[in-house]
């Protein structure tokens, strides 16, 4: 059974209704986010040509958008927690518009670098936080589901993009591609316009514990049940001491649940997303050819995009979502099996094999992401652990390609390199499960002693109230 | 006869030295060192005497008995495509040998050929069912049966050989070679100069005004061109472009096995077809990329009409919200009690219950 939603504290989710519509804003918007820096690659060789760089120079596009990206995640959670989803969501967008457009007229790869990269990665961090953040808002029972709904947004807006912008770069070239992919971007302000500021009926049910004191009226919700009995328990739910605080939630450094996640994260993705980025090269060193390759590709999202959304209903269903994390952590120590076995299949039958396997198994760390953030720190403090989470991975995230290709050019075969995205999956997927299985007992123990609290302060309550409170504990128990 | 009897004496020492590589490639080197032309031949046949002198008539024999050697190390490598890369680089006209051997119908070999050379062809068939121990056999050049080619080949060693040297100076040269046995089995031997790397098939887009760079190159696994000259279509003809008359609207930078066109202000007039050449000594091969010049305005439709669908959602759905707002207020306080209902209903009812927000659409 999922847990009871916080009536304690706060509001109730929608969990449906306009929900839904936010659900396709936060679809959009993390789709370009993620599928935006990938689909310009298309544009590189042309590019490299007209400004007479070397390859690595435009390489550098890439990596300075991804870091942008991943850097303005704490800024962008500081202005979600200020001034809500939707303002920064369309300020974002008209952001990465305005970079491309001033793209298209460049001159040199400097302003290139300055314009997509900087500009264009910055409006795209500022679209990812707040379309995850609000999903918290809106649901609690069908959070994962949402959120599998919402990652999908990923691999279906690259599938559309890539094809698109081969079809722009053969009409207009690359400058004419830039202005018209700065409007395509644009729809993400649609997207942010759909993001309406969830209704919060304060109305709290039992008047038992006061509203928590915060800066940000949006993330003043708690629908974690267990997360705010904890936070009870510890007192630290005034986390607006100090100044940085005000902005962003620095407690969390503290939080069990935040600190198994980020570390784990942190290992994780040195392993994440090179063998998405070498499947295709690895292939042609196989012997296949160019077309089979990018095939492989193809499948690999197509398995990716029906995963992310089944995961989300797996997720959801009862038997999981109490220890979702245990479903997190199955699914990282799958991705590191699939990576060790990978070298192991023969010839293209094999690689399909994989490709599918590995989909699979991306789909399912990917939606499950956030979900689980969100499970562990509650949807009030997402907003800031996320952008705690996204400026931490950002080292990771952009080393990992480039010691896997040194891996490659030192042993000269990919094997190496597998076997070690293998071990860098495995080993955190069985942290996390470790990990979790303390996390768990304690975050039990701790509901149970807070429920008794709980119930000791209800007697003084009045009596019908108390039995209501008595069935409620009755079912936390379970 | 001397002359070419020395011909074929190098080619001896060079099927004999297949086994031995480098110093076989040190020693055309040095070879080519020696003369170019007519004249210089005789003196390097000179230089030659120091090597095995035999007598023309036993010269004539370890060359068939090698040529079969020659001919049986190409049985090794059935795949079709190019041979082997035995280049044998010049004097003026040295000899080359290729050969090809066919089992079935047709057999096509690709030779590349950078300098002009004395090429020898030799077909060996392994014969049909019939095995006849005679079989008429003829050599074409694009088609067109070669004069004084026809003639009878025997059945020796369960094979019938054909072979021909054809002289190949120049770009009429170069064609498609095939020795036809009767007149079912057809072995054919393409010769040309090594082609440029595929290029787009789909046109380079730029802007008036705007400078664009068109790129020409060699495959690393073939041999450098001597130069690479750039042409642009006129009509039903080429003209060359010369950078030094247009140093403002043209640049050309040449870097062994890739070229580069650099066209600045571009107008109207500079769309078309380009034709890139990598020269060789014996013909010059062409790619052609095509360059399409286009305005500003032509992106700028669609960005527009995207632009006006973003700004019309947006207004929409803030509008909609806008409209929903005030129909809510208006209902009054009447909505504030359903939340408490609800959250009771959710309490004790299962867990799937979807909760009705106020503003529910």
């Amino acid at each position: 059974m999922p847990p009871a939603a916080g009536t304690k504290l706060g509001y109730t989710p929608p969990d449906g209704g306009w929900g839904w519509a936010v659900v396709f804003g936060a679809f959009i918007s993390i789709g370009f986010s993620y599928a935006f820096p990938k689909s310009l690659t298309i544009y590189f060789k042309e590019i490299q040509e007209y400004f007479s760089v070397s390859y690595s120079e435009i390489a550098w596009l890439s990596s300075v958008m991804l870091a942008s990206m991943y850097a303005g995640g704490p800024v962008s959670s500081i202005l979600v927690n200020r001034f809500g989803s939707r303002p920064v969501v369309m300020v974002g967008g008209l952001m990465v518009s305005t970079g491309m457009v001033l793209a298209s007229f460049g001159r040199t790869i400097m302003h290139l670098y300055l314009c997509v990269g900087v500009i264009g990665g910055f409006g795209l961090a500022l679209n990812l936080q707040p379309a995850l953040t609000i999903i918290g808002t809106y649901f609690q029972v069908k959070r994962p589901m949402a959120n599998g709904l919402a990652m999908a947004g990923s691999p279906v807006i690259l599938f559309t993009l890539a094809p698109l912008n081969q079809f722009l770069f053969d009409s207009f070239g690359w400058r004419g591609s830039f202005l018209i992919l700065g409007s395509i971007v644009l729809n993400c302000c649609v997207a942010g316009a759909l993001m309406r500021p969830v209704n919060r009926n304060t109305k709290p049910k039992s008047g038992a514990a006061p509203e928590r004191d915060r800066p940000s009226a949006e993330e003043a919700a708690s629908p974690d049940a267990r997360e705010q009995l904890a936070d009870l328990l510890t007192g630290k739910h005034q986390s607006s001491r100090g100044c940085l605080s005000k902005f962003i939630d620095v407690s969390l450094f503290k939080h069990r649940g935040f600190l198994i996640y980020l570390i784990g994260n942190v290992v994780m993705f040195f392993g994440f997303f090179a063998p998405v980025v070498f499947m295709a090269p690895y292939a042609k060193h196989q012997g296949i050819d160019e077309y089979s390759a990018a095939f492989l590709l193809s499948i690999f999202a197509l398995v990716d995009m029906f995963t992310r959304p089944a995961t989300g209903f797996i997720g959801n269903s009862k038997w999981i979502r109490p220890r979702i994390q245990y479903f997190f952590s199955f699914a990282v120590s799958f991705n590191g099996v699939c990576h060790l076995l990978c070298p192991l299949l023969p010839g293209y039958a094999g690689l399909v094999v994989y490709a599918v396997i590995f989909g699979l198994a991306f789909g399912m760390v990917c939606a499950l992401l956030f979900e689980v953030l969100m499970d562990l720190v509650g949807a009030h403090r997402f907003s800031s652990a996320v952008g705690l989470v996204t400026i931490i991975e950002c080292a990771p995230v952009l080393l990992g390609p480039p010691i896997s290709g040194a891996l490659v050019d030192i042993y000269g075969e990919y094997k190496s390199m597998y076997y070690a995205c293998g071990v860098f999956m495995l080993v955190p997927g069985m942290f996390f499960f470790v990990m979790h299985y303390f996390n768990y007992k304690r975050l039990d123990k701790e509901k149970k002693q807070s429920v008794a609290v709980h119930m000791r302060t209800c007697e003084e309550a009045l009596k019908p109230k108390m039995n209501r409170d008595g069935t409620r504990a009755h079912e936390a128990d379970r | 006869m001397e002359s070419a009897t020395y011909r074929l004496h190098r080619g001896t020492i060079a099927a004999s030295l297949l086994r031995l590589p480098p110093g076989f490639f040190f020693y055309f080197h040095a070879m080519q060192q020696t003369g170019r032309g007519e004249g210089g031949e005789k003196a390097a046949c000179r230089e030659d005497t120091g090597r095995i002198i035999m007598s023309a008539s036993w010269k004539q024999l370890q060359f068939q008995i090698l040529l079969l050697l020659v001919s049986c190390r190409h049985i090794d490598t059935k795949t079709p495509g190019p041979a082997p890369p035995l280049l044998l680089p010049s004097g003026s006209l040295p000899t080359d040998e290729r050969s090809a051997v066919l089992e079935g119908e047709s057999h096509t070999e690709t030779v590349e050929l950078l300098n002009p050379v004395n090429l020898s062809l030799t077909c060996t068939w392994t014969g049909n069912q019939d095995k006849q121990p005679n079989v008429t056999a003829s050599w074409r050049k694009d088609g067109e049966e070669v004069e004084n080619s026809r003639v009878t080949v025997r059945l020796e060693a369960d094979r019938y050989k054909l072979t021909r040297v054809f002289s190949i100076v120049s770009e009429e040269s170069l064609g498609s070679y095939s020795c036809l046995f009767g007149s079912e089995a057809k072995i054919e031997f393409i010769l040309a100069a090594p082609q440029v790397a595929e290029l787009r098939d789909k046109p380079i887009v730029s802007y008036l005004g705007d400078s664009v760079v068109v790129a020409c190159k060699m495959e690393e696994t073939k041999p450098k061109p001597n130069t690479w000259n750039w042409y642009k279509a006129n009509g039903t003809d080429m003209e060359q472009i010369s950078a030094v008359g247009e140093p403002l609207h043209y640049e050309i930078r040449n870097d062994e096995r890739k070229t580069k066109l650099m066209v600045q202000n571009l107008t109207e007039a500079d769309g078309g077809l380009y034709y890139c050449g990598a020269v060789y000594t014996i013909s010059t091969t062409m790619g052609h990329v095509e360059l399409k010049v286009i305005s500003f305005q032509e992106p700028l439709k669609p960005f527009v009409a995207i632009v006006i669908e973003v700004i019309v959602l947006v207004a929409a759905i803030l509008l909609y919200e806008r409209s929903g707002s005030k129909k809510s207020s208006a209902a009054g306080s009447g909505t504030v009690d359903q939340p408490n209902t609800v959250t009771q209903v959710e309490n004790n009812g299962p867990e799937e219950s979807s909760l009705t927000r106020q503003q529910k659409i």
